[in-house]
C-alpha cells in the first residue's frame, strides 16, 4: 500500500500510463467532495454523493435553512444520509452519532443498560420477559440506526417505562 | 511546518492540481499562493473569438479560515477590468455562485470556469444583478 502511494508520488507526468490513471481515477471516486480527501466518517446522500460525516455536518450548519447537496443541490438532511461501513470499520458506529452530537453519546449506555436489564429479568418474570423482549425485538430493532432521532427518543422513553412497569411487577410478586 | 488547517489542506491540493492541470487560459501564480494559501492571483486570457481576445485578465481570490464553507472573494485587480454587464468598473464580479449559489463542492477551477464561460456571453443569458 505504501509503496505504491509513494511511487504514484513520485511519479507524476501528466499523460502517465494507461493504468496509473485509472488507479487515481479509482481513488477520487473515494473522496469527499468537501475535503478533497479519501472520505473518512464516510456517509453518502440519497443523490449518491459521497462526503465525510463531518465534512457534511459542517455544511448543514452553516445553512440550516437551506440543507441541499454541495454537488447536485437536491435536499439533503442528517436523517437521509447512509453511513458506509468498509470491510476495515469493525466498529460499525454510525458517524452521525460521533461527537458531533454529545447528549447521545451520554444516552446510549443508559440504552445498553436498560436493554440488559431486561434480559436477566426476563428469567425471573417469564410471562413478562417474553413480552418485554418481543417489544424489544419487534420495535426497536429494525430503527436502531437512526440514533438521535425523535423516534429513538420515544423508544426510549418506551424502554424505561417497560422497565418500571417489570420492577413493579417484581415487587408485586414479591410482597403479594 | 506545523499541521495544516482543513481549509488550508485543501486550498493546498486546488493549488496541486490547478497547477498541473489548468483550464485552457488560466494559470495561477503558484509561488505567490504557496506562500500566502489565503490570497491568490490567476491570470486569465480572453478566450479567441470573443470580444476579449488577446486580452489578458488578472483575478485575486481571497479565502477565509472557513472556505470551502464560505465562499472565496473574487475581483478582477489590476489597469485591466473586463468591459461587461456583470463585471464592475473595480473589479467586483456579480456570479451567483460567488454569494448565495456557493457550495462547498465547487472550487477555484470551477469559479475560473464560470467566469470564463461569463466571459463569452453578452447580457441576456445571466440575470443582471
Ligand atoms: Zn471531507
Ligand atoms: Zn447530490
Amino acid at each position: 500500500m505504501a509503496e505504491t502511494s509513494e511511487a504514484k508520488a513520485s511519479t507524476s507526468p501528466p499523460g502517465g500510463d494507461a493504468g496509473g490513471e485509472e488507479d487515481k481515477r479509482d481513488e477520487r471516486m473515494l473522496e469527499c467532495n468537501i475535503c478533497l480527501d479519501t472520505a473518512r466518517d464516510a456517509v453518502v446522500s440519497m443523490c449518491g454523493h459521497l462526503f465525510c460525516w463531518p465534512c457534511l455536518h459542517q455544511w448543514l450548519e452553516t445553512r440550516p435553512s437551506r440543507q441541499v447537496c454541495p454537488v447536485c443541490k437536491a435536499a439533503i438532511s442528517r436523517d437521509k444520509v447512509i453511513p458506509l461501513y468498509g470491510r476495515g470499520n469493525t466498529k460499525q458506529e454510525d458517524p452521525r452519532n460521533k461527537r458531533t452530537e454529545p447528549e447521545n453519546t451520554s444516552a446510549f449506555p443508559g440504552f445498553s443498560f436498560g436493554d440488559g436489564f431486561h434480559m436477566s429479568f426476563g428469567i425471573g418474570a417469564f410471562p413478562f420477559g417474553v413480552f418485554t423482549s418481543t417489544f424489544n425485538f419487534g420495535d426497536s430493532r429494525p430503527s436502531a440506526a437512526p440514533r438521535g432521532t425523535a423516534q429513538y427518543d420515544e423508544e426510549q422513553f418506551l424502554s424505561k417505562i417497560f422497565l418500571w412497569v417489570a420492577i413493579l411487577f417484581v415487587l408485586w410478586l414479591v410482597f403479594a | 511546518m506545523a499541521a495544516m488547517s482543513p481549509s488550508e489542506r485543501r486550498l493546498q491540493k486546488e493549488l496541486m492540481s490547478l497547477m498541473k492541470e489548468p483550464p485552457p487560459g488560466v494559470t495561477v501564480d503558484g509561488d505567490q499562493a504557496s506562500q500566502n494559501l489565503t490570497l491568490w492571483t490567476v491570470h486569465m486570457e480572453g478566450v479567441p473569438g470573443t470580444l476579449y481576445e488577446g486580452e489578458k485578465f488578472v483575478l485575486q481570490f481571497k479565502f477565509t479560515n472557513k472556505y470551502p464553507f464560505d465562499s472565496p472573494e473574487v475581483t478582477f485587480i489590476g489597469n485591466n477590468i473586463p468591459v461587461h454587464p456583470h463585471v464592475y468598473s473595480n473589479g467586483h464580479i456579480c456570479l451567483s455562485i460567488l454569494t448565495d449559489d456557493w457550495s462547498p463542492a465547487l472550487s477555484v477551477q470551477s469559479v475560473c470556469l464560470s467566469i470564463v464561460s461569463m466571459l463569452k456571453t453578452t447580457a441576456g443569458q445571466f440575470v443582471l444583478c
